[in-house]
């Protein structure tokens, strides 16, 4: 379906014995900060400058290759706006992974990162995987946010963490890459919701868990 | 240039270059900066809309190829300049006199010429004035968007050469073209250079004026000159510039000198005498072609891109040579219009002054889509001919408007019919004006990071005089709306008005003003979620109403309106679509009323139907992130049908700005959490009257058959909920009869009424018809006992039938 054009992975040829699993992930963080840039990026490979605010939320999908599975990401980029924020449960609820995406030169959104993550460990599934992003990495020269200190948040809350950029794709595919790795591939699947990967196959399933009443 | 005759030369163009960034420098949100280009044509915007009998208007400004700027303006006779014969001292001074009128209004208007010569003051054989391109330093930002040096040497006051000069320095160039045009040209053969060097000697001087004649030994010839006219040329060329005349003291001088009133210059009939705008626009239509015409004239060389390479580029991108061609160029290309006068030569002359009552012609044309009907010559002329009028009678012409917006809206007036249609009237510049635009907000920084991102492709809107108009229109809209807050969203519905409106922000600020009212009532609360969801469930029922199996599906797949349809409403599909359809879109919306928005959205499903229907709920949810291509003209038609044949109570909403409605009648309001459970919508006593009366609908009470057979609507069917299975959704199921019935019912587009004792069994029963794909079905608000109540007269017993189903 999608097709990988960002070089992260290639599907290995003929590897009958492959795993596929697939993970809802979504993305978080103030307006503007690149949200939508991001997954622009890693899905399609491509960069807007004048990318448009998203209003409500957006989908999208991309599959990487690990060793032995591939991965699928049924991405949720949202709304960045603070007003939009009751919307948010309805996409994070039953996330396996959630990206928090913050402007390395804009402090204010470092710390709407920090609540963003904080009420993902109190109202997202417990085991969801989060990922700590300090896009806009070009942008080094206005920096605000120091990367030590958001690398010390990261730690303390166990977080991935890593600086990106979406214009130049600095860590873009690495950061999907190692939520890919860190995610768990339980063969059984899992239902939605508790953490698991969900097999593909099981479309009945998947679809009714994408739901989102 | 063109021989022809010289009256048909109504306009003509000249080109020049903006300035190139070097290299690909970002600004300092590493955003890309503005090109020039951009920034020079979001400035010329408010040239378009000055008009003054003394200046040419100007028509148009176009980005050509590599930062090219070419602007299109009126033209009329000769410049100054190609005069060979002497002037009068009675005409100098007449064409002194018109300049400074000129003059003077751009000056009021806080617009400087800079630019001023004897190439671009043109004069008519009958001795009427006019200035051509004289925005060229205000559009360039004062030149600092182009990298050659404005006007021309001889005309620059001592302070612009000293990199000074303001207003005042206009007065010293008209003085100098006054003073030429009494003693002849002046410094005739002399470089740029030494003429500079000439003009800063005369700082010495204390008659400049004289001590030019002196050196160009005419002296004598300038003591001919009559006495007032010599002060006039010596109030201007003062060497500071606080001491010159201003323009409206020189107007004042030239009036008295000159008591005869201005020559009145008729306008002509027929297609010379329509607004120039239409000429240009209907010329466009009729074929022409501003850049292929300047080709034609050698105004624009194609070389060899080879010869145009630089010769080197440096690291930080500065290119050394390789431009070809002067960055400016002084000569003008006119345009004849004979194309378009042979297009619409078999015009009657009747037809150029249509009359406000009389039958309207129907034209061919009104068959074919809108955006083949907005590129046909003769029909635009028709179309703007029929609307100027309508407009010039605004308001009193309101209803007319309406019905002419019904079938279209001509591109060039569409920012003048969308006001109409909303009603703006009133002195809305005043009460703009009145507005704080200014003093910053928390919310700012919202709007700082949106507007960047809202319809960037759109030149107009992506230059700096776009996003800071833009800005002051969502401050103004917020400061004047204390209930609303801010919505990323607003952006985008804001952005179609300024771009009808670019140089009235009053007005685009007037529309927006009337239109969130009218279609988005309650939408920008800061709590909008009721208002947001019952839009939502209307919309899922209007979906079920018009296109039953797509809702099954997707109501099968859970796929909610929730996860895409809230940008469609919130900015009434203005963050969705480019503006180019959005405007068609609008143009429907604004004539149809806030119903129609809801069966857009049906239409847009409805165009992707097959896709929809095949897909599951990732690759549904997919293809809404991405939209792929709607026919909009398709989408506006279709809904417009939906809309129209959809009783107005099926679409009700509570959450809209108008009356309450009293008249248990018309009542279908019914709380919310049953309304987010209904599929089917529900239908007020009288719209259901009504459809009874024309014979438009299909009765079925689903109460138990000894209900029925005491007392029934009269013409219904009874199909009793007890007995029905409803996990068999196919019609058959319900007995040969009902099938037939509702078949035929579907046949002939009737609504289905699904008529009940209880809510709940009508709510089962009307789903279920909607899975058995049966289009148009609606509950009986209130059920037979309402309708009992209400309208007995429609209730009869039911002849007695033999034989069970
Ligand atoms: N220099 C630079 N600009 C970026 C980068 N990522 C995004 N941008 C710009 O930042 C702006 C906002 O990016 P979006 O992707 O729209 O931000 P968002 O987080 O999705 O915003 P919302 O949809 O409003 O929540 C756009 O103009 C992007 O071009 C980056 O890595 N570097
Ligand atoms: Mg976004």
């Amino acid at each position: 379906m999608a097709t990988n054009r960002s070089g992260a992975a290639q599907r290995p040829n003929g590897a009958p014995q492959t795993k596929v699993c697939q993970f809802k992930l979504v993305l978080l963080g103030e307006s503007a900060v690149g949200k939508s840039s991001l997954v622009l990026r890693f899905v399609k490979g491509q960069f807007h400058e004048y990318q448009e605010s998203t209003i409500g939320a957006a989908f999208l999908t991309q599959t990487v290759c690990l060793d032995d599975t591939t991965v699928k990401f049924e991405i949720w980029d949202t709304a960045g706006q603070e007003r939009y924020h009751s919307l948010a449960p309805m996409y994070y609820r039953g996330a396996q992974a959630a990206i928090v995406v913050y402007d390395i030169t804009n402090q204010d959104t470092f710390g709407r990162a920090k609540n963003w993550v904080k009420e993902l460990q109190r109202q997202a599934s417990p085991s969801i995987v989060i990922a700590l992003a300090g896009n806009k990495s070009d942008l080094a020269a206005k920096r605000m946010v120091e990367f030590e200190e958001a690398q010390a948040y990261a730690d303390e809350n166990g977080l991935l963490f890593m600086e990106t950029s979406a214009k130049t794709a600095m860590n873009v595919n690495d950061i999907f890459l190692a939520i890919a790795n860190k995610l768990p591939k339980s063969e059984g699947g899992g239902s939605a919701g508790a953490g698991g990967a969900r097999r593909l196959g099981d479309a009945e399933q998947a679809r009714s868990s994408s739901c989102c009443k | 240039m063109y021989q022809d005759n010289e009256d048909d030369c109504k306009f003509a163009a000249c080109t020049y270059f903006a300035k190139n960034h070097p290299g690909e420098m970002c600004g300092s949100n590493g955003l890309p900066l503005t090109p020039s280009s951009i920034t020079i044509l979001g400035r010329a915007q408010r040239l378009l809309t000055i008009e003054h009998p003394n200046l040419c208007t100007y028509l148009d400004v176009i980005r050509g190829k590599h930062e090219r700027i070419i602007v299109v303006a009126e033209v009329i006779g000769k410049s100054l300049k190609e005069c060979t014969s002497k002037f009068s001292f009675q005409e100098i001074v007449n064409i002194a006199k018109q300049v400074a009128i000129s003059m003077k209004f751009l000056h009021d208007q806080d617009i400087i010429h800079r630019t001023l010569s004897d190439d671009n003051i043109l004069i008519d054989n009958e001795g009427r004035v006019k200035l051509f391109n004289y925005g060229l330093y205000y559009m360039t930002g004062g030149g600092s968007e182009v990298s050659f040096p404005l006007g021309l040497p001889r005309y620059l006051s001592p302070e612009t050469i000293l990199n000074g000069g303001g207003p005042a320095a206009d007065v010293w160039s008209y003085g100098i073209i006054l003073l030429e045009l009494s003693i002849g040209k002046l410094w005739n053969n002399l470089k740029p250079g030494p003429i500079l060097r000439r003009i800063l000697t005369l700082v010495h001087a204390n008659n400049p004026a004289e001590r030019i004649a002196r050196e160009h030994d005419c002296f004598e010839q300038y003591k001919q000159v009559p006495e007032n006219l010599r002060n006039i040329i010596e109030k201007c060329l003062k060497i500071y510039p606080s001491e010159r005349a201003t323009f409206s003291e020189l107007v004042e001088d030239l009036t008295q000198m000159d008591s005869k009133e201005l020559v009145e210059v008729k306008t002509p009939r027929g297609l010379m005498g329509c607004k120039l705008q239409y000429l240009y626009h209907l010329w466009q239509l009729a074929g022409g072609d501003i850049q292929a015409e300047l080709k034609k004239n050698y105004l624009i060389k194609n070389s060899p891109p080879i010869l145009s390479m630089p010769i080197a580029i440096l690291l930080d991108g500065c290119t050394i040579g390789g431009k070809t061609g002067a960055l400016f160029d002084r000569r003008l290309a006119k345009y004849s219009l004979d194309l378009l006068k042979s297009r619409l030569s078999h015009v009657p002359p009747q037809d150029f002054y249509p009359l406000m009552h009389e039958r309207r012609k129907e034209y061919d044309a009104v068959a074919l889509p809108k955006i083949i009907r907005e590129r046909d010559t003769e029909y635009q002329f028709y179309r703007l001919l029929w609307f100027h009028r309508l407009l010039h009678g605004y308001p009193y012409t309101a209803p007319y408007i309406r019905a002419e917006a019904e079938i279209d809206i001509p591109p060039l007036v569409r920012g003048d019919v969308w006001a109409a249609l909303l009603g703006v009237v009133g002195d809305i510049e005043d009460q703009y004006e009145r507005i704080d635009k200014e003093t910053p907000t928390p919310t700012d920084r919202q709007i700082d990071v949106d507007i960047p991102r809202c319809h960037q492709y759109c030149w107009l809107l992506c230059g700096s005089a776009g996003h800071k108009t833009l800005k002051r229109l969502l401050k103004a809209w917020l400061l004047t709306n204390p209930q609303y807050v801010y919505w990323q969203g607003l952006d985008s519905l804001t952005a179609p008005f300024l771009y009808l409106n670019f140089c009235n922000e009053a007005r685009a600020f007037a529309c927006l003003s009337a239109f969130v009212p009218k279609f988005l009532h309650k939408f920008f609360l800061k709590d909008n979620s009721a208002v947001i969801k019952e839009y939502l469930a209307k919309f899922w029922q209007m979906t079920a109403f018009h296109e039953p199996e797509l809702a099954t599906h997707l109501h099968e797949i859970n796929f909610v309106p929730e996860l895409f349809a809230i940008p469609w409403f919130l900015t009434m599909f203005s963050h969705v679509f480019p503006l180019h359809k959005i405007v068609h879109l609008w143009d429907a919306l604004l004539v149809e009323g806030p119903a129609l928005p809801l069966f857009m959205g049906v239409g847009i499903l409805r165009q992707l139907r097959d896709t929809l229907l095949s897909s599951g709920f990732n690759e549904c949810i997919l293809l809404f992130s991405d939209l792929p291509e709607i026919d909009i003209g398709e989408c506006v038609k279709e809904s417009i049908e939906m809309c129209r044949s959809s009783p107005r109570s099926v679409s009700y909403r509570r959450f809209t700005n108008e009356a309450e409605v009293k008249d248990p009648m018309d009542i279908v309001e019914i709380p919310m959490e049953v309304l987010f459970n209904e599929i089917s919508p529900r239908i007020n006593l009288s719209d259901f009257f009504s459809l009874i009366c024309q014979d438009k609908c299909c009765v079925i009470d689903i109460r138990s058959n000894l209900l029925y057979e005491k007392s029934c609507i009269d013409g219904s069917i009874n199909v009793p909920y007890s007995g029905v299975h409803l996990g068999q959704h196919e019609l058959r199921a319900l007995g040969l009869h009902p099938q037939r019935v509702i078949q035929e019912a579907i046949k002939q587009k009737k609504m289905v009424v699904v008529a009940s004792a209880e809510d709940e069994t009508a709510q089962l029963f009307s789903d279920y018809l909607v899975k058995c794909c049966v289009p148009r079905v609606c509950i009986l608000h209130g059920g037979i006992s309402a309708l009992l109540t209400h309208v007995p007269s429609l209730f009869t017993v039911p002849p007695k039938r033999n034989g069970h189903k």
